[in-house]
């Protein structure tokens, strides 16, 4: 099998990867890139909880070859912002405490921010569209789409 | 008071400690640090399973401390670092296990302030603390850091300290952020997956095919074989382990871990078949069992034989699973002196001795350092993983991570165990409660860790756990009561799920009571009431009543229908009571659930609950609601969907599509009323609220439909059942399982069929023909021509014809040189290799004169003289012109010669007589040069020179006969290649929308169009080739292909009948009622549903996919199997392979569902099973 190297560009900066090129970009973001946004669920694309944006659009990483990702735009959960200086997407997330173990909120911060970059101004029905097929299982669905609605700019109500 | 370290001591550190155990290096466990420099170290033996207890238990420290809360650092589940309290389970760390934590910080927080007493001399009255300063009256301070500088001060615990009242508290009761968040949101390092350190490789580790079954003795003793050389071509692979039937890959890189891990060929002795598991109750009720009476209060049998309305019931509960959001994953490093691994364990102490029994090292050796995992609920893989690691790093000397797969979690997690509730009770005749005789079924053994059972370390006999009592005993005051836990081993393997056993004895107790409600004529809550003395109860049952604007119903009145859809109201309460019998309540709980009911579709969404709690003490009350929150949708999501599906081997759900859990749009509204009751001991809130839910829903759909549900989940398909009035509980048996069909790698169509003799005969005697017309001979080799006579235009042009011929797409083998062959071809006489036509002089086309290779493109004749195999299109590139034939040959010629010999093929008699072929030329080739039809306009001449020359489209899309000659009167009328179905190119399209020109262009232009959906399979490689040709050639392609077919719709047309298919066959319309829905919903819809949010790549409307529509499943087979790994653009994105994730026979469900969602006027494929199992054969690996 030939190994060759692939020039992948994540959050803004260019990297030179040694991977065969049907590697799947989940793994060279996690063990090459050391990022730990990116989560491995399912491996299906059926969770959301290796989602990454590609080109500004959501993408599920477990399920793309990196041969794909040449010449592509990709932002991880650690390129939209640090705990000193988070993303909206991401404080909205912290504000409204949106997690519990916390394992499904790469993905759904992520897809909250695919859904703002293409829809500013989101309606309640395409926030559940967007997180539709992003699973959570400890439950945190309230918060998260507090978090996301926050972040589309909606005022949420304090909880009784 | 023992002193410690140098650096500490003239830092100056103050513990609070108690006696270790002695299997511990070290001789105390501390649970208070505080340091001269003012940190506070708080370490507590549970570990934070997403629940926020790591920033309650900081709440508690600095509360009895008196410091703020940002300076105390918790430390969780280190076996080197922290108290050794036991697994993390019940709920219980706030309640239970934060106690002497409470206490120790209670006690450092006395002795400094004795101390600055001493210091300033001052009475302790006199004295007031502000975040670790203490002042006096006079405005004299010292800190904490003062009191303790340049000294070890040790504490013991004290068991007698006391603690803070309640009324002084400023920081316990208050809603606290989460200390996890901020690095959980930002992607800092936080999990165990995340976990690398120096030299760290990658392991997978391959389970035995009894997926799920871990007692029996097979166990750790089925694996016969393990073919080592069957990863031999993995780079990187640094070892292949087994012991017993523990089996492991590691290697340097994940990926290629995964491949070996897939690939690694391993024999194993044939499984015994487990009980048939769709009929839980018949299952349960044969399993052997030990009744443990657990309370006989009155004379339960002379009560009930004398009730005058008997009221026998039987609940069923499924077995359902963690599904945790992240597979288990762990790091090990196994070094001599000490074996360090870092897991997501839930009982790090625990997992340390079960480490130290595999691996035969005393406890001292192992640490086990916990890190946050995905949420677990109970019991996981965490602690399986983590044996795995540690003997996959022994093996290999360096650290190895290992990840499970989703599949892996799916089947193997233990499950919560499947439960049988059977009541003997009734009436008395003026509706009270006559006697309640309980019993319960709970097949459970807490499941020893994997690698133990795997490599023989523990014996694999069924074990008893006696947990099937959790909150057996129901909350009511019934005269005649008894309740019996019938103690039984595991049929399959299974441990804790949130709520344990206490959620079905709850969902019996609770759905029971309300039976008897109903029968008696008075309001359920009412009735409940009456049995119902536990104040704090009575209080809470009320609360949530009022919250909820219950209006009392004593009789149940039939509601009026919206459309399909009747609603309905319901209750039920409970007290957790966990831990080992009779064990201790946790917080109280109680809902009220509304439910809507779609009598037509079965479908049951609950719209609304009011979970009402109380806590007691709430250390963080935001915390206390998410809880709650979590609580009730994952309880809701259990009771509405869950299930565990097996065959007569093992588990069989093993993604999320065939073990669906709640999405988004199906969320209930949650009203949450938490009691004040900050002047009560805290209680555990992990789990109540899970308690009520499934009788609080069964008793909304009863008062919806007026039809009593006794079994979970409430899937549509068992709510149409008992609407209709059909039996519930007696799902059709599964078979046993089949025998392991005899492996053919292809059949050939002669064999058996008589018409082996004809065929050679037909062939022979056409030789006789073929012989005299053919000069078949040599041509002679030639030195390799000079590429450089031609022009850079002519090598250019030879690219595209070499393009639009598909030249590289079989003379390419997979990863392998451009051209240099070696292409496994599997036809159905046997498999051929294409060779190399790179210009090689010995083994590829270097030597051929430009006559030789003419003649083997006209003719299908070697260089050598030998034929060629009609597998190469040779019937059609016989059409090209010369001035393109010669173009191709420069291009050819120009390329980089590589030197690759070709593998020998592997034909049946007669195909493998190369002469034969010659009559086989003689029946069904003409070597002519293409002929315009002067008829017909300069594009259509065009487009028929390409696509029936150099492009041979009809040699995949045109039927073939027996001997594997186009059939003729058949052009373009669909056949079959690769195992891939090559549409019909005519008015025979199954397509529902007719192709049309454009929509011809686009695809072959872009490898999608829109009404017919993307290239995939063996299609997607020639148009990843036609990318070479100019837009006119493909236009003139589609506009000779738009001419076989029917005069076609314009584009309003086309968009119309496509938005009314797709409007028409909106899967969100309709209730996801079989397993293939639910596998579509939970696989398909991401990437597949119209309108669903944009992913990254195409998104193909199944509603008007060819494939759906067709006579055949197979494309729709192989995609899902394959999936499509090569796109022919990566614009279009890419789809998983299923083929290791699904069953046979849930892609059968699948595809029968997507035939009937998406094709609802085509008749329904026959025989798909065999379809499935041929091309998983044939094909898929």
């Amino acid at each position: 099998m030939t190994q060759s190297t692939m020039r992948l560009t994540v959050n803004g900066k260019a990297y030179d990867v040694g991977a065969a090129p049907d590697t799947a970009l989940l793994y060279v973001l996690r063990n090459d890139l050391e990022l730990n946004g990116p989560k491995y669920g399912c491996g299906l694309g059926e969770c959301g909880a290796c989602a990454v944006l590609i080109d500004g659009v959501a993408a599920r990483s477990c399920v793309i070859p990196i041969e794909g990702c040449v010449g592509r735009d990709i932002v991880t959960l650690e390129g939209l912002g640090t705990r000193e200086h988070p993303d909206p997407v991401q404080q909205a997330f912290i504000d409204e405490q949106a997690a519990q173990c916390g394992y499904c909120l790469n993905g759904m911060i992520i897809a909250t921010k695919a859904l703002l970059l293409r829809s500013p101004h989101p309606s309640e029905d395409e926030v559940l569209e967007a997180l539709r097929h992003h699973l959570c299982r400890c439950g945190a669905h309230v918060e998260i789409m507090r978090a996301a609605m926050r972040a589309a700019g909606h005022v949420v109500e304090a909880q009784a | 008071m023992a002193k410690s370290d140098t650096p500490e001591r003239s830092q100056g550190t103050l513990t609070v400690v108690r006696a270790a155990s002695p299997v511990e290096a070290v001789k105390f466990e501390t649970f208070i640090r505080i340091t001269s420099d003012g940190s506070v170290t708080a370490y507590n033996g549970h570990v934070d399973l997403g629940t926020g207890i790591r920033t309650a238990l900081g709440q508690i420290v600095a509360e009895e401390l008196d410091v703020s809360f940002a300076r105390v650092v918790v430390v969780l589940g280190d076996t080197a670092l922290v108290p050794n309290q036991g697994a993390t389970i019940a709920s219980e760390t706030i309640q239970i296990t934060a106690v002497p934590l409470r206490k120790a910080a209670a006690q450092a927080r006395q002795f400094l302030v004795a101390r600055a007493a001493a210091r300033l001399e001052l009475a302790i009255e006199d004295l007031a603390i502000e975040d670790g300063l203490i002042r006096g009256k006079d405005n004299r301070s010292v800190s904490y850091g003062e009191l303790i500088a340049g000294e070890s001060i040790r504490l013991e615990l004290a068991d007698d300290v006391p603690v803070k009242d309640v009324g002084s508290y400023s920081i316990v009761g208050q809603s606290v952020p989460r200390v996890d968040l901020p690095a959980k949101a930002t992607g800092e390092l936080v999990y165990v997956h995340d976990v690398r350190i120096p030299g760290m490789l990658h392991g997978r580790v391959v389970r035995p095919p009894y997926a799920g079954v871990d007692v029996g003795d097979f166990i750790g003793s089925s694996l016969i074989a393990v073919d080592e050389s069957s990863v031999s071509d993995i780079p990187g692979l640094v070892a292949v382990v087994h012991i017993g039937d523990f089996v492991g890959v590691v290697a340097e890189r994940e990926e290629n871990a995964i491949k070996a891990a897939a690939q690694l060929k391993l024999s194993w002795k044939p499984m015994p078949t487990l009980p048939d598991l769709k009929d839980i109750e018949t299952a349960l009720r044969a399993n052997p069992s030990t009744p443990r009476k657990l309370i006989d209060r009155g004379d339960v049998e002379a009560a009930i034989a004398g009730a005058a309305k008997p009221m026998p019931r039987t609940y069923v509960w499924p077995y359902q699973m963690h599904a945790s959001i992240g597979p288990s994953c762990a790091v090990a490093d196994y070094q001599e002196d000490v074996t360090r691994v870092w897991s997501g364990t839930q009982n790090p102490h625990h997992l340390r001795t079960d480490l130290a029994r595999l691996i035969h090292r005393r406890e001292a050796e192992i640490e086990v350092i916990r890190l946050e995992a995905a949420g677990c609920y109970g019991r996981n893989c965490a602690d399986d993983v983590s044996a795995d690691a540690v003997l996959l790093s022994r093996a290999v000397g360096r650290p190895v991570r290992v990840q499970l797969t989703r599949e892996q979690e799916h089947a193997w997690e233990p499950k919560g165990a499947a439960q049988l509730m059977d009541v003997n009770g009734g009436l008395n005749a003026d509706g009270s409660v006559a006697g309640y005789d309980f019993a319960t079924r709970y097949p459970s053994n807490g499941a020893p860790t994997l690698a133990l059972l795997l490599t023989g370390a523990v014996p694999h006999t069924p074990a008893v756990f006696e947990m099937g009592d959790r909150t057996a005993i129901p909350p009511y005051d019934y005269e005649n009561l008894r309740v019996v836990a019938n103690d039984m081993p595991p049929i399959v393997r299974a441990a804790w799920l949130r709520g344990v056993s206490a959620l079905p004895n709850t969902f019996a107790h609770e759905s029971w009571i309300d039976e008897c409600a109903a029968e008696a004529c008075v309001d359920p809550i009412e009735y409940r009431l009456r049995y119902l003395k536990d104040p704090r109860a009575v209080d809470l049952v009320n609360a949530v009543a009022e919250r909820a604007g219950w209006k009392p119903r004593p009789v149940r009145e039939d509601k009026q229908a919206e459309g399909d859809i009747v609603r309905g109201r319901g209750f039920a309460y409970a007290l957790y009571v966990h831990s080992k019998f009779p064990g201790y309540g946790a917080a109280w709980s109680a809902w009220i659930a509304d439910v809507a009911v779609n009598k037509a579709t079965g479908d049951v969404s609950v719209t609304r609950v009011v979970a009402g709690q109380d806590s007691g003490l709430m250390i963080n009350p935001d915390g206390v609601r998410h809880q709650i929150h979590g609580n009730v949708i994952q309880s809701t999501s259990r009771a509405l969907m869950e299930e565990v599906s097996f065959d007569r081997t093992s588990v069989t759900a093993r993604e999320w599509g065939a073990y669906p859990i709640i999405k988004f749009p199906e969320l209930p509204e949650i009203d949450v009323l938490m009691l004040p009751r900050q002047d009560q001991p805290p209680l555990g809130v992990g789990e109540s609220a899970s308690v009520p839910s499934a009788a609080a829903i069964a008793n909304a759909i009863y008062d919806a439909t007026g039809v009593r549900f006794r079994e979970l989940p409430f899937t549509p398909e068992r709510i149409l059942r008992g609407l209709r009035g059909e039996a519930q509980t007696t799902p059709e048996a599964l078979p046993a399982p089949p025998q392991p069909a005899t492996a053919r790698a292809w059949q050939n169509p002669f064999t058996g069929r008589g018409m082996f003799a004809t065929a050679a005969a037909l062939c022979a005697a056409a030789i006789g023909i073929g012989a005299a017309v053919l000069p078949w001979r040599v041509i002679a080799p030639i030195a390799r021509p000079d590429a450089s006579v031609y022009s850079a235009a002519t090598i250019a042009r030879g690219q595209q014809l070499a393009a639009l011929g598909d030249c590289a797409v079989c003379h390419t083998s997979a990863n392998g040189i451009l051209n240099a062959g070696g292409k496994p071809l599997p036809t159905p006489f046997g498999t051929i290799y294409s060779t190399n036509i790179t210009p090689d002089v010995e083994t590829g086309i270097g030597a051929w004169s430009y006559p030789a290779f003419e003649r083997a493109m006209r003719e299908g004749i070697h260089r050598d003289g030998r034929h060629l195999y009609p597998a190469f299109p040779y019937t059609h590139f016989a059409r090209t012109t010369d001035a393109d034939m010669q173009a191709l040959y420069a291009y050819l010629m120009a390329q980089p010669a590589v030197r690759a010999e070709t593998p020998t093929n592997t034909l049946a008699f007669p195909f493998n007589v190369r002469p034969l072929m010659a009559g086989w030329n003689a029946l069904f080739h003409t070597p002519a040069v293409f002929q315009p039809d002067q008829a017909k306009s300069e594009i259509w001449n065009r487009g028929a020179y390409l696509v029936e020359g150099l492009g041979h489209c009809s040699a995949c899309h045109s039927p073939r006969n027996a001997l594997g000659a186009e059939t003729t009167g058949a052009h373009l009328a669909g056949g079959f290649a690769e195992g891939w179905e090559a549409p019909a190119l005519t008015s025979l399209s199954q397509a529902p929308i007719p192709w049309s020109e454009d929509e011809l262009y686009a695809y072959l232009r872009t490898g999608e169009s829109r009404f017919h959906g993307v290239a995939a399979g063996p299609m997607a490689p020639v148009v990843a080739e036609l990318a070479a040709l100019p837009d006119s050639d493909i236009r003139a392609m589609a506009v000779y292909l738009a001419s076989f077919n029917a005069a076609p719709m314009d584009r309003v047309t086309q968009e119309a009948l496509a938005a009314r298919l797709e409007a028409s066959t909106l899967t969100r319309a309709s209730a996801a009622s079989s397993v293939g829905a639910r596998i579509y919903q939970g696989a398909c819809a991401v990437c597949h549903e119209v309108g669903g949010a944009p992913l990254f790549g195409s998104r193909p409307s199944l509603a008007l996919n060819s494939n759906l529509h067709s006579a055949a499943p197979d494309n729709l087979i192989q995609v899902i199997l394959r999936g499509i790994a090569k796109p022919a653009v990566t614009d279009l994105g890419y789809m998983p392979a299923f083929r290791d994730s699904l069953t046979d026979g849930q892609v059968a469900e699948l595809v029968v569902y997507l035939r009937q969602q998406f094709a609802p006027d085509r008749p329904g494929w026959k025989d798909i099973h065999a379809a499935i199992n041929r091309i998983r054969r044939e094909h898929a690996r």
